[in-house]
């Protein structure tokens, strides 16, 4: 462009037209994004809600005949049996990702922060996955954290994080391995917290370190992958985390172990 | 004379498996899909147990315990069913009531020792 078309007012004028007029249709374009992300989204909300209640029926069907209550199973009856309820309970609980994801996603989620100690939440977990560590002869152990302060943050979102991360260093971490909790404070007044959650599991390669936060997203898609989810898992982690005004990464190395880390601040707003 | 208890619960895959639950279980099952129907059945014959999903066809589940309050009918103990536990709506049926509140699809075992637990 030269100087004298830049002082054109005729061909300013029209470049502006232009210009405005190409702002519109971009406009229109995000806006049309929106209301189908909004639309998928509800789609989604929908279809989650309406799976989980014939499922329900079918688990209740199941424990039903489980239990003995219409006759005695034998043995193997009581094992194909069992085999509907785990495999309904499964499946249940991966619409359940998909709802808290639905809701995290579409900023549905409002934090119900109250104070509390965060060792006990992480030694309530850890119970809670005992017997699934057990099964493979895996030991969850909490490495400090006895003189924590108490944080100020939504009790229930920060347990489905720590949930989160240790089913999954269950999950991936071969029989005899090792899961750990461990905790630092950071900052100028060491008023940020750090959590991580390690294993010393299969890893994950230095290329998909972010790829493992994004939805849907799985290191290994295939139909034949050992490890079956909704791949929402750690999407949710990071939304939830990210609510409270923290970080959450990943550190490994293949073979080795993974380490995932997340931030919580530590001071309590005390005007709230 | 059996103890009766009464599903709320809008849908009919739910109410046939619960249904074949209570009356194995040895209680008189009775059945209702809406506020409306609830309110008439829970205020025909006493009510032992009321199991109540919340969000029903015509309405709030939580408003069949203040039609059953008005009528004098409530039930001797009802147990709120929801698809999620947020704390917000485990106040409010707590607040309207409800003896407590449990998330679906509760484990049968559970339900049954819930309800001996709240008739005792």
């Amino acid at each position: 462009m030269t100087m004298t078309e830049q002082l054109d007012p005729a061909a300013l004028q029209q470049r502006v037209r232009a210009l405005e007029s190409q702002a519109k249709e971009a406009q229109r374009a995000i806006d049309d994004l929106k209301s189908r992300d909004a639309l998928k989204t509800q789609f989604l909300s929908n279809i989650s809600h309406d799976l989980r209640t014939p499922l329900a029926a079918i688990i209740t069907h199941a424990e039903i005949l489980r239990e003995g209550m219409l006759g005695e199973l034998t043995p193997k009856q009581r094992d194909s049996v069992t085999g509907i309820v785990s495999g309904g309970q499964q499946l249940l609980d991966m619409i359940d990702e998909i709802l808290t994801y639905v809701r995290t996603a579409s900023d549905q989620v409002n934090l119900a922060r109250s104070e509390f100690n965060i060792t006990e939440l992480v030694d309530q977990v850890r119970l809670l996955n005992q017997a699934l560590a057990a099964r493979k002869r895996l030991t969850i152990e909490r490495l400090n954290g006895d003189n924590l302060p108490p944080i100020y943050a939504d009790r229930d979102k920060i347990k489905h994080v720590l949930a989160n991360l240790i089913g999954n260093a269950i999950k991936f971490t071969p029989e005899g391995g090792r899961v750990w909790v461990s905790f630092s404070r950071r900052g100028k007044k060491e008023d940020e917290l750090v959590v991580e959650v390690g294993d010393n599991g299969r890893g994950i390669a230095r290329d998909h370190f972010e790829l493992v936060f994004r939805e849907f997203a799985q290191v290994d898609a295939s139909p034949s992958r050992p490890h079956h989810g909704t791949g929402l898992g750690l999407a949710i982690a990071r939304k939830l985390v990210e609510l409270h005004s923290g970080r959450i990464w990943v550190e490994s190395e293949l073979g080795k172990g993974s380490r995932f880390f997340f931030t919580l601040p530590l001071d309590i707003p005390r005007d709230q | 004379m059996k103890t009766r208890i009464l599903i709320v619960e809008d849908s009919p895959l739910v109410t046939d498996a619960f249904s074949v639950l209570f009356t194995e279980a040895g209680y008189d099952v009775d059945v209702a899909a809406t506020v409306a129907d609830a309110v008439e059945r829970g205020s025909e014959k006493p009510v032992d147990v009321m199991l109540l999903d919340l969000s029903l066809p015509d309405g709030d589940g939580l408003e069949i315990m203040e039609a059953l309050r008005q009528r004098a009918c409530l039930p001797r103990a009802t147990l709120a069913m929801t698809g999620h536990s947020d704390a917000k709506s485990r106040r409010s049926c707590l607040e309207a009531g409800c003896a407590d509140v449990l998330v679906k699809p509760v484990p049968i075992s559970e339900l049954l020792r819930q309800i001996e637990r709240h008739l005792a």
